[in-house]
């Protein structure tokens, strides 16, 4: 069948056209675990489903609505678990069909003028799955898990967030029984906004502590591409 | 070339891996089979992580919910050490899944026999016409 005679005119992306051993090893090792009974076929389905399906937008939400409403964030400070129930999470149970214990407890910290709030984990890579979605990959190696706890402004620094000596960095080590959220200073020129508008500025990393939100850059912006400052000009034909 | 680091680090392993043993069939495939960034590359896709990294993440959380058969601080702690020894130069998400695992062996969760076994059914069913 062409592809007028199919109806399928759109070029299609391409795919990897061989199976590695560790797609074999990874089948292999579900399968087997499964029939032991360690977890069933649902379960592992419908953690895959939730996986899939979350973001950090919750917590945006969270952040935007507290920037905006006093008692709100008297209650999301006081109350995380309680307070994410307004954007539809329920710590206690999060995914609709039970979670490991590790749920029990969610704290949002509050970024002032002279301090700052970052998360880490340094046992593992626990993370406020709920309302931030997945853990990006460098929130879990051992280079961030072991060095923001000792050079905080630093690591910061390598991210590009720059902060000046007086404002005091905090690190907020998660664990098993805890997880823990930023609350960012609302930046100005954001007057006017809606609240969706706001959250639209609370990105991912400013929740973990690893950027600051700014008026003029949202969640979906295009990203930018800068001249080089000192452009290398390459040899021709060297 | 990613297979290549692989190559240099075969020899390299440390002597002293924490008391714990090589596994035969993860070894060999720590040596032969290709990452993700070498297939991604080989094939022109852009996406940066292989279809099964979900499906992996959903092993892990599964087996730390209900039984609780491999609670999540321990097979982290596990990949931690295994990611220093054996695994050291294995990019991510192929080093989680060798070390899960390799855990999952030593723990007697599974035996390397029936993997091997399961491997080839695997292997044979997916590459049947």
């Amino acid at each position: 069948m062409d592809e007028k005679t199919s109806g399928h005119t759109h070029k299609t992306a391409p795919m990897v056209e061989e199976v590695s051993d560790f797609e074999v090893l990874e089948l292999a090792v579900r399968e087997l675990a499964i029939e032991k009974g360690l977890f069933t076929a649902q379960d592992h389905r419908r953690f895959t489903e939730w996986a899939e399906s979350i973001g950090p937008s919750a917590g945006s939400r969270l952040v935007a609505k507290a920037w905006r409403d006093p008692e709100f964030k008297e209650l999301l400070l006081k109350d995380g678990v309680k307070a994410s129930l307004e954007v539809g999470v329920d710590w206690m149970n999060p995914t609709g069909f039970g979670t490991p214990s590790d749920y029990t407890d969610f704290r949002v910290l509050e970024d002032t003028p002279k301090l700052h709030h970052v998360i880490v984990c340094t046992l593992c890579s626990c993370y406020p799955r709920p309302v931030l979605g997945m853990s990006p990959e460098w929130y879990r190696t051992p280079n961030y898990r072991r060095r923001l706890v000792r050079w905080p402004r630093q690591v910061l620094a390598e991210f590009g967030l720059q902060l000046p000596l007086d404002v005091e960095i905090r690190v907020e080590d998660s664990n098993q029984k805890c997880r823990f959220m930023v609350l960012p200073m609302c930046p100005s020129g954001h007057e006017g906004w809606s609240q969706d508008e706001l959250a639209s500025i609370v990105t991912r990393d400013c929740m973990i502590g690893v950027a600051l939100p700014r008026a003029d850059r949202t969640v979906d912006d295009p990203r930018p591409l800068h001249p080089a400052v000192k452009p290398v000009h390459h040899h021709q034909g060297a | 070339m990613t297979t290549r680091k692989k190559q240099d680090h075969a020899s390299s392993i440390p002597t002293e891996n924490l008391g714990r043993d090589a596994i035969g069939v993860l070894e060999a495939i720590r040596t032969r089979g290709k990452v993700w960034d070498d297939l991604a590359r080989q094939y022109g896709v852009t996406n940066p992580d292989p279809p099964w990294k979900t499906s992996l993440f959903s092993t892990c959380e599964a087996l730390a919910a209900g039984t609780c058969a491999l609670p999540a601080i321990e097979r982290r702690a596990s990949e931690d050490d295994l990611s220093e020894s054996f695994y050291q130069n294995v990019p991510q998400p192929e080093r989680e899944l060798l070390a899960l695992a390799h855990t999952m062996i030593e723990r007697g969760l599974i035996n390397e026999d029936e993997l091997m076994r399961r491997m080839r059914d695997v292997h044979q069913r997916i590459h049947s016409v």
